[in-house]
């Protein structure tokens, strides 16, 4: 016969005997068991081991098992890494295993553990009690711990990389040298300075794996894992990038990354800050100009090669002038190549290079101009006059010779857009009359009135510039703007 | 040497002292448990559940039917013993949490890490919660399924849905004090449901001068953002506010209980047989030779008088070993639950990073699947219509009979494996349909808001369903029918809403068989 509570009671006393016992198992678990209790156990025999003088006595008389934190309020920093590596900062832990092993080098003894914790430069979780939540690779972290090799990116934070021993930051340094040697100012701008194409690079070292692309790379989904795999194959990793392969190695992918990851905005303060570092950021608001070819090899080169010939830019379907050539030299003058580079072509993907945009300075605009127009010069001067003649007349004859290219009303295809505010506003008179009628040697454009043959005559040409002068938009508050004060206005406006 | 039982009149008073300091601790026993032993007889029972303040909302006797436990499945008690470890935990949590968004998130870790047990604590916090909001839904269906709201429980039954409503506050409140990126972007979400008028209010070109719904969020978030006073704003309510007033509502709902007689049960049939050895006996045998007269003034619709065996029991032990019973079950589902299973704890919230797909708590994703097709019908209108159509159901079906047995009403049954049948293949059609070939905005992509806003999934769904509880109406002649029919499509819906938001929808909110096929970003 049953009792009427019967089943209650046996269900009370199950459902409390196993919630007892999974009190206990926590219990246990949380207070013997954790990871950093069992290293600290272990490395408590490692200090008996070792404690052959007083001093070793002394310190393993005094070691007690217990959770070790340092905490850094001026880098936000609560790093509880030291729980296990309890051995860090112990020089006699040198033929140890790991986590007991003291730091290598001598970087502690300017970097005191207590002053600066430890994720100031490895990253990694602080807070985490065992290391697989301190490594947080692919976790719900933002900043996993860094490799061995990646932590020199973390100097750049608070020092002038060039200031410390090279070998401590060897893939820094490599890394600052290919920036400049792959021209990737062309595109990006890094401290003000760059172009606009891709994006700019002053944090690109704080982003998280949630900002990247990460659909063709395989796990670990870290940020570095991710660049140094980029920089070997952007369009690979990133579908529809129209970022230029740099063509690198693997060890040259890897030097860039470091670089990457060192271009973090931190609140660092003043007070941790290497006094090479402030000069560092002064030189970075009062550049000191660079030579004109420095210039143009940072800065132009990666999409205007060595610029003796035009090329037609698959990525960008677009054709990329010559503007080294000796055809563009022997008409254009330094005013002219100077408000080309200096408010670049609206429209196109030239971008303004002037300080307020590029950043170059008005001495680096000057001697990059100087840089692109040395060389073999054979002056080509027109007539001393143009003429403008009948624009219904030329439109047929642009209609006839040019739309192929320079497409329909001039707005640019194959050849550079005619209907642009920058070049209408720099390009003289002079200029275009005499590459219509000269070519221009180095690119596709063709010379339209040559000795002997059948071609344009000049009072064609005076039409086709008086057509040319129409498709000029007209003069808005923003052309204006763009051009920075003292560049001098195209001539040859009427 | 005995002590001596009794003081002697005459006695010094030290002596008298030495005796009564001898005799603390059963005259302590005596003051504190008042009977000062198990009790042994039924009176003895009696007075052990009615002298204990946290026992006398109990009668003396239960009926031997709600000690069954395939009347409540006790789930009823499950929710209250959740929200005890809640209440347990929460503040073990509190003592460690700072509710700023500087510290939050930090607090966390701190708790996760280096608090003794934290973690688990947490975990449990996190557990509970999720069994209390399951309790309390499959609470109210019990209560339908069984009838239980009929008269004179009409009134309890509205108590009941406030607390379901202050349960989801709690719930969804407690989700953003971690602030971690789930945090952030549920009660983004969240806050935009609180926005949702807009929808129409901009349909209808009049946000400019009347904006319901941003004051809504505002209220809400103490911002137009989720920022620090949206923070210190759910942490009051959900530390303070809401676990008052659900504790308030919860002791009403009981004493209704206890007034209303108890758990709904048929009534007793005459002269049933004594079970368990005669533990069940009738309380009260009528005498031919004597006349009775109204002792006490009591609900119903007639005086306790004439009705048999009542077949009762004891609640001292019999209930209480069963509510101890499925408290330490509780205990046991929340602990085995946090032992195996960490709380989430996503990166520190970043407004600047997205989650993508952005969810909201996962039972109000039913909620958020039908805000992707209109914010403020699926956001607002639906949830007020579901809610005044639950709690005008005691008011519409007056019909007594089925009380306190499970699908009781003849027919019932079979209407209600129909209508879930029905309720099933409709929700589940539809979401097919929207999934593939898309709503109005995707035929006709000029369309004004507003017809969309009228006509969505949701709407139709809701319509659908209630023609079908009308239809049954007129076809079975039966308010209470028609009821089992709508509240069981309702279930369904929102079971496969819930269900479908919460494995299939992926980023940008489309559709997925499973999350393992998301794409990597």
């Amino acid at each position: 016969m049953n009792h009427p509570s019967r089943l209650y009671r046996w269900l009370l006393l199950g459902s409390s005997l196993v919630s007892l016992v999974f009190l206990v198992l926590a219990a246990v678990q949380e207070n013997y068991f954790s990871q950093w209790q069992v290293v600290q156990r272990q490395y408590q025999s490692l200090l008996k081991d070792k404690a052959t003088d007083e001093r070793g006595q002394e310190l393993y008389r005094s070691f007690r098992v217990e959770l070790r934190q340092v905490s850094v309020p001026g880098l936000n920093a609560v790093d509880r890494c030291v729980s296990c590596h309890v051995g860090i900062d112990d020089p006699r832990m040198t033929d140890v295993p790991q986590p007991f092993a003291v730091h290598p080098g001598d970087i502690l003894e300017k970097h005191p553990v207590d002053r600066f914790g430890c994720t100031v430069c490895h990253q990694g979780q602080g807070p985490a009690t065992n290391f697989l939540d301190a490594k947080a690779e692919d976790a719900f972290w933002d900043y996993p711990l860094l490799t061995a090799e990646l932590t020199q990116s973390s100097c750049l934070s608070c020092h002038d990389p060039e200031r410390i021993p090279a070998r401590q930051v060897e893939l820094l340094v490599a890394g600052r040298q290919l920036y400049e040697e792959k021209s990737c100012g062309s595109c990006h701008r890094l401290e003000g300075r760059g172009g606009t194409l891709g994006p700019v690079l002053d944090d690109v070292g704080s982003k998280t794996r949630h900002q990247l692309t990460m659909v063709n790379l395989d796990p670990p989904h870290t940020t570095w894992r991710w660049h140094q795999a980029h920089f070997r194959d952007p369009a690979g990793l990133v579908p529809g990038s129209q970022m230029k392969n740099p063509t690198v190695t693997e060890r040259e992918a890897l030097a860039l990354t470091v670089y990457m990851l060192a271009w973090r905005q931190r609140d660092v303060p003043e007070s941790y800050l290497a006094p090479d570092k402030i000069e560092q950021k002064f030189r970075a608001f009062h550049p000191q100009p660079l030579g004109g070819e420095q210039v143009y090899r940072q800065y132009c080169l990666a999409c205007h090669g060595d610029g003796t010939f035009g090329q037609w830019n698959k990525t960008f379907q677009r054709f990329i002038p010559a503007v080294r050539g000796p055809g563009l030299r022997a008409v254009a003058t330094p005013d002219y190549l100077e408000a080309n580079i200096a408010q670049g072509r609206p429209g196109t993907l030239m971008p303004s290079w002037h300080r307020q945009a590029g950043g170059l300075l008005p001495e680096e605009l000057r001697a990059v101009v100087a840089y692109l127009q040395r060389g073999e010069t054979e002056r080509v001067v027109a007539g001393s006059r143009v003429p403008r003649g009948d624009p219904d007349h030329g439109e047929r004859l642009f209609a006839q010779n040019c739309i192929g290219c320079h497409g329909p009303a001039g707005r640019g295809g194959a050849a550079p857009e005619l209907a642009n505010p920058t070049f209408q506003q720099a390009a003289t008179d002079e200029f275009i009359v005499t590459t219509i009628r000269f070519g221009r040697k180095e690119t596709a454009m063709p010379a339209f009135q040559r000795p002997g043959v059948a071609g344009l005559t000049d009072a064609e040409l005076a039409d086709l510039l008086a057509y040319l002068r129409q498709l000029a938009p007209p003069a808005s508050g923003q052309a204006a703007a763009l051009s920075p004060p003292g560049t001098k206005k195209g001539g040859g406006l009427p | 040497m005995a002590a001596p039982t009794v003081p002697q009149p005459g006695e010094s008073a030290p002596r008298e002292f030495l005796h009564n300091l001898r005799r603390l601790p059963s005259t302590f026993k005596g003051a504190w448990l008042r009977l000062g032993k198990v009790p042994e007889s039924e009176r003895e029972e009696s007075q052990a559940t009615f002298h204990n303040f946290f026992l006398h909302i109990h009668s003396v006797r239960v009926h031997v039917r709600t000690l069954a436990p395939t009347l409540t499945l006790g789930l009823g008690l499950i929710a209250t013993a959740s929200f005890v470890l809640l209440c347990i935990t929460g503040v073990l949590l509190m003592v460690y949490y700072k509710p700023s968004t500087e510290l939050a998130y930090q607090s966390m870790k701190d708790i996760h890490f280096t608090v003794a047990t934290g973690r688990f604590v947490r975990n449990i916090h996190r557990w509970s919660a999720h069994v209390m909001v399951i309790a309390v839904f499959l609470h109210m269906a019990r209560v339908f399924f069984t009838a239980s709201y009929k008269k004179p429980r009409e009134f309890n039954w509205l108590i009941g849905l406030s607390l379901l409503v202050v349960t989801l506050a709690l719930s969804f409140t407690g989700y953003l004090l971690p602030w971690d990126q789930l945090a952030y972007w549920a009660i983004t979400i969240g806050s935009n449901i609180a926005n949702s008028p807009r929808e129409l209010t901009d349909a209808v070109g009049i946000t400019g001068w009347f904006d319901p719904g941003g004051f809504q969020r505002r209220l809400l978030l103490g911002a137009n953002y989720v920022g620090e006073d949206a923070l210190i704003r759910f942490y009051i309510l959900h530390v303070f506010v809401l676990p008052v007033v659900l504790v308030i509502l919860v002791s009403v709902h009981f004493w209704r209980i206890r007034k209303d007689g108890g758990l709904a049960r048929p009534e007793d049939s005459m002269g049933g047989p004594a079970e368990w050895g005669g533990q069940m006996r009738p309380v009260f045998q009528p005498l031919a030779s004597k006349t009775y007269g109204l002792m006490a003034l009591v609900r119903g619709q007639r005086p306790p008088v004439n009705r048999g065996p009542e077949n009762t029991l004891m609640s001292w032990p019999h209930l209480f070993w069963a509510e101890l019973a499925v408290f330490m079950l509780t205990v046991l589902i929340s602990l085995a639950l946090s032992f195996f299973f960490d709380a989430p704890l996503k990166e520190i919230a970043n407004p600047a990073i997205p989650e993508n797909p952005a969810k909201a708590p996962w039972y109000f994703l039913g909620i958020q699947e039908l805000v992707s097709y209109s914010a403020f019908t699926g956001g607002l209108v639906i949830p007020v219509v579901a809610l005044l159509g639950l709690a005008l159901i005691p008011f519409l079906d007056r019909r007594p009979g089925g009380e306190g047995i499970w699908f009781g009403t003849p027919g019932e049954g079979l209407v209600a494996g129909r209508s879930a049948l029905f309720g099933l293949v409709l929700a589940v059609g539809m979401l097919a349909f929207t999934v593939n070939f898309g709503w109005l905005r995707s035929w006709l992509p000029q369309i004004h808001q507003l017809w969309i806003l009228v006509i969505n999934p949701g709407t139709l769904l809701v319509l659908l369903y209630a023609a079908w509880s009308l239809w049954i109406l007129k076809r079975k002649n039966s308010v209470r029918l028609a009821a089992v029919a709508l509240f069981t499509c309702f279930l369904v819906g929102f079971a496969v809403l819930t269900y479908f938001a919460t494995v299939h929808r992926g980023p940008n909110w489309e559709f997925y068989w499973w999350p393992s096929q998301w794409p990597v970003h």
